[in-house]
């Protein structure tokens, strides 16, 4: 199949009848923006503002001193070898706060009526607790949003080209596959496109249009060797906030170097090569570890990524996955020494490409990028406007800024706004290496390609299961150990870090932060070169004791 | 008067579930948008009144509703599904015309699943599975249990963090099939309630907590100041723990443990993954036939263990399904059952029934009390509860590895005579299930549906007793409390 330019196929469809154009439009959902239900108009129709501010003036008349609303119009599609899944829901949410305390409502409905029966309801909601113990609230200020709307720039939307075409690509790469004797690939896709409003009592009202896009490939290798049957996959299609290119670029900075067709076959050769080199049981000791740029993504997701949301490590989730270890904040930050001198954190949700970017959060904020460790130092927390405000003292003492940093998030109108981790950026280190580089240097020790890892509930202590480990002798990969794990706390994991890949090795991966009660789901991406750190803990994880 | 009657605002005291006249109504405006074959409409809509708190203040008290509506348009054999939330006529139609454009793509593709005609109703009777009472709480009555709950905490210097949720849902599959042929529906108009309370109390250094929680379909059995009393006592007694070697201990497991650590278990229970070689219960190739055969018949556990469910059990409240029929899959130790849909009831067993998985269960008990289990350890290990248990390391042996969490204590000559710092443990269900010394009363446990956008999640409630068993494996020590 050839692959057709977005604007050739546009007006190829403008004039073409039946399934294919039919499949290209969006599907007409109602609202009643006016006095009558209508076609969904675009998410940036100004009449959407008075209907978002119906809520907003609904639950201040009913005695909120805050209040916030958020349409969302989202459409998922699923594209399998063998089915297409097509899912598309709106929904709205208002969030009030009254005397410190906060009510939120939100159902399937846009109609002018139903949002002020919300904001009734949320103001409602937060009255029932504000008849308890005083609670105080301070939201930390921010500049109001006039009006504005963002459309997240990506080069194919996924929603403007056939699932069938689509389908026919990955059905197209898995074929070209099966031609290779022993292999067989199998490619997934599925895409989230995200309309939404928000609207604030004070006095913002702003619009976004988010791409969500992963995929997701199983490559199953019969060994010509020994027959032995072989399982991978790449590290390319994981959540990103791109469209249909994370599968048809040539290359996509950070994500990939190569066309997706080279990166499987260079996987495959990757499987074989392993599987030649011999399998060594795990010899349980100290040693220096390598490991590559995902396996530190997924470090800093495990580690620094739940540890630093401030809610977390004020007890705000005790009673669901957990408290955090850097759970002092007010002491800790500016003292306290979360790893090595050259560990540089940032967090921002302004990457390109990155599934956690948005213009505006979910409190209508502009997202500043931000160190939460820098040179070493705990310097920051991930923040909403509540929780900014409790480390107001830490902020004024410093110098730095008053605000939230942007970390609020609801994933659906349906769900309220809760504090969810932005992408995160492991600064990468001053010299042009690689993963292969480090592993070089390493005269006795073990690298790490791929792992799982089990964190306890305060992200404290880890267990990491190896997905790919090897023992390396003199800079050279000498052998597997199929049942490797690292046994780690995460403060001196960190302050053992000795290297950083140079800017060019690092990679960017998504991930789910799941949190809250009911349980939210939310992406974001961490990006991170290779590294390397002295003297971990391997063990057999199947060892019983 | 709005021209589309299903964009009325919905009254502040409205009904927050479709109705059956309702589902009934959307469904028969799916039918007329459909051309020829069959459409199978599932309508589920829910409504959730959620209240979370921390540090001894509510934080957040929600009031939210939302439904699905799955629209399946079979097609010459070939079914498609598309999902929308929007009730209108222009909605639904563009919902058929998508599932339908699938459909027609699958038999040019010729790469579906074959259909299966569904399983006629067997007629169990209903369980109980909806409370006035859970959809009745209002919201002034979760925030004075609330503050109640987090005042006792309150009280002794200590920071509770909790959760109540109050759910409710009403669900109805119909098929067009059925209405042309005036059959009854395919599965009766069900309605449901769910209810939780969690609680979590440390003290504000950081060096204790303890957690108690419970749910149900029925808010009323739930007792809440009980839980916050066992949380607290929890949290005060787990105070600065003293660390432990890793080993081999006796424990005794409290229910809650107990289901924690078997959950990976009744979820293992699957006659395909089975067949296919994989998994704790295939046994061995038969090289003659080249198939594998299962355990199915073998004693696979301790001869006290059975576990099963009955749909007409009134204190499981399992949501009523077509084809459903009691289940037992592990009887007296031995492998009696394992779950299989229908699509392989029909082509392999030559029958319409499937065997359901143990969306809820009950595990045999025994009559030792935890009191008494204590009293006749001479070195052991009580523990409240087990956290982030992963995918098994070893699916085979079902070997697990995840935390003790919120109280574990030491066991010394029959009395508890300290708090024990965390461990991580590596071990499996079915060793500790063989390793039995004692079982206590079978009782529920906390074991909520986890996510509620789930179309295929029933109701989830497990009774499972306190047991103690020999040499459990603890591997290393963790520093979170």
């Amino acid at each position: 199949m050839t692959p057709r330019s977005r604007r050739a196929f546009l007006s190829a469809s403008a004039t073409a009848v039946g399934a294919l154009a039919l499949t290209t439009l969006p599907r007409p959902l109602l609202a009643t923006v006016g006095s009558r239900p209508e076609p969904v108009p675009p998410i940036d129709d100004p009449r959407l503002k008075g209907l978002a501010l119906r809520g907003v003036e609904s639950a201040r008349a009913a005695g909120a001193s805050y209040a916030d609303v958020r349409l969302t119009h989202t459409r998922v599609r699923n594209i399998l070898s063998s089915d297409i899944q097509d899912t598309e829901s709106m929904s709205v949410g208002v969030r009030a706060l009254v005397n410190g305390y906060w009510g939120f409502a939100s159902g399937p409905v846009w109609s002018p009526d139903e949002l002020a029966r919300l904001g009734r309801e949320a103001v409602h909601q937060a009255k029932a607790n504000a008849l308890g113990p005083s609670r105080v609230v301070e939201l930390a200020p921010v500049a109001a949003v006039p009006d504005q709307h963002w459309t997240m720039p990506v080069a194919q939307d996924p929603f403007a080209i056939s699932p069938f075409q689509m389908q026919d690509y990955l059905n197209g790469v898995e074929a070209h596959f099966a031609r290779r004797p022993g292999v067989v690939v199998g490619l997934a896709a599925y895409f989230v496109v995200q309309d939404k409003a928000f609207a604030s009592s004070a006095g913002s009202y702003c619009t976004q249009r988010l791409y969500q896009t992963n995929g997701f490939c199983q490559i199953n290798v019969i060994s010509p060797r020994d027959g032995q049957r072989l399982q991978g996959g790449v590290d390319c299609l994981s959540f990103a906030g791109l469209g249909w290119e994370l599968f048809t670029a040539p290359r996509l900075p950070q994500v990939r170097e190569h066309t997706l067709q080279e990166e499987i076959e260079r996987e495959i050769d990757a499987m074989l090569a392993d599987h030649r080199l011999p399998i060594k049981p795990v010899d349980v000791g100290r040693y220096d570890v390598v490991f590559s740029p995902r396996s530190v993504a997924e470090l800093v997701f495990s580690t620094f990524g739940p540890a630093t949301q401030l809610d977390r490590a004020l007890g705000y989730e005790a009673n669901a996955s957990g408290t955090s270890y850097l759970n002092k904040p007010l002491e800790m930050l500016g003292t306290y020494q979360a790893g090595a001198p050259a560990l540089t954190l940032t967090a921002d949700r302004s990457t390109p490409g990155a599934v956690g970017t948005v213009r505006w959060d979910d409190e209508g904020v502009a997202p500043d990028a931000f160190p939460i460790v820098k040179d070493g130092a705990l310097v920051d927390f991930q923040t909403t406007r509540e929780s900014a405000g409790w480390l107001k003292e830490y902020y004024a003492k410093t110098g730095k800024p008053f605000r939230s940093h942007g970390c609020a998030c609801a994933p659906q109108g349906v769900d309220a706004p809760l504090l969810h981790t932005p992408n995160l950026v492991l600064a990468p280190g001053p010299a042009a290496r690689d993963f292969d580089d480090l592993v070089a240097d390493l005269s006795d020790g073990i690298a790490v390609k791929a792992l799982v890892l089990e964190m306890d509930f305060q992200n404290v202590t880890g267990l990491a299961l190896g997905r790919g480990v090897y023992e390396v002798k003199k800079g050279k990969r000498v052998a597997m150990l199929p049942n490797a794990g690292l046994l780690f706390r995460s403060p001196e994991l960190w302050k053992g870090l000795v290297a950083l890949g140079g800017a060019a090795s690092a990679r960017r991966y998504g991930r789910s932060d799941n949190k809250g009660e009911p349980v939210q789901s939310a992406n974001h991406s961490i990006t991170a070169p290779p590294a390397a750190f002295k003297q971990l803990t391997l063990i057999d994880p199947l060892r019983k004791a | 008067m709005s021209h589309h009657p299903h964009h009325d605002a919905i009254p502040d005291d409205a009904p927050r579930l479709l109705s059956k006249a309702q589902c009934e109504e959307i469904a028969r405006r799916i039918f007329a948008f459909a051309n020829g074959g069959e459409t199978r409409v599932w309508l589920h809509s829910w409504w959730n009144g959620e209240l979370r708190w921390a540090r001894n203040r509510v934080s957040l008290a929600s009031d939210r509703r939302d439904l699905t509506i799955n629209v399946e348009r079979v097609l010459d054999g070939v079914w498609s599904r598309t999902t929308t939330n929007q009730t209108d006529d222009a909605s639904l139609q563009a919902a058929v015309r998508a599932a339908e454009r699938q459909a027609r793509r699958g038999v040019a593709g010729a790469r579906r699943p074959p259909f299966t005609p569904p399983v006629p109703d067997l007629g169990r009777p209903d369980p109980a599975i909806w409370s006035d009472v859970t959809y009745g709480l209002t919201t002034e009555a979760r925030a004075g249990m609330a503050r109640r709950l987090a005042a006792t905490a309150d009280a002794k210097g200590l920071l509770s963090a909790g959760y109540i949720e109050t759910r409710g849902g009403a669900w109805m599959h119909l098929s067009s099939r059925r209405l042309a042929a005036n059959a009854p529906w395919d599965t009766p108009y069900v309605r449901w309630t769910q209810a939780q309370c969690s609680m979590t109390v440390r003290d504000p250094a950081g060096t204790g907590s303890g957690w108690a929680g419970g749910s149900g379909y029925d808010w009323a059995k739930l007792e809440p100041e009980a839980l916050a009393q066992r949380a607290l006592e929890k949290c005060i007694a787990s105070r600065n723990p003293v660390t432990l070697e890793p080993g081999r201990y006796t424990v005794i497991l409290e229910p809650q443990a107990v289901a924690d650590l078997i959950e990976p278990l009744v979820g293992s229970f699957r006659r395909d993954i089975a067949e296919g070689g994989l998994g704790p219960w295939a046994l061995a190739l038969d090289q003659a036939l080249g198939l594998w055969r299962t355990k199915l018949g073998l004693k696979v556990v301790d001869e006290r263990i059975t576990i099963s469910h009955d749909p007409a059990d009134p204190e499981l409240g399992i949501v009523p399904e077509a084809g459903m029929q009691p289940v037992t899959w592990i009887d007296r130790g031995i492998l009696t059952k394992l779950t299989h849909p229908r699509a392989y009831a029909l082509t392999r067993l030559n029958t319409n029934t499937p065997v359901r998985w143990p969306i809820g269960y009950r595990m045999s008990g025994g009559e030792t009390s935890v009191e008494e289990m204590i009293k006749t350890t001479k070195r052991g290990l009580l523990v409240t509860r087990l956290s982030n248990i992963a995918e098994p390391l070893d699916f085979a042996s079902l070997l697990l590895t995840g935390l003790t969490r919120d109280g574990l204590w030491l066991i010394e000559n029959g009395q508890i005579t300290k708090a024990v710092k965390n461990f991580r443990f590596t071990e499996s269900p079915l060793f500790v299930l063989n390793s039995i010394e004692q079982l206590g009363p079978a009782v529920p446990v906390f074991r909520p549906v986890k996510w509620p956008y789930d179309a295929d999640v029933g109701l989830t409630p497990a009774i499972v007793p306190a047991l103690k068993a020999r040499d459990f494996s603890f591997t290393s020590t963790i520093d979170a409390i």
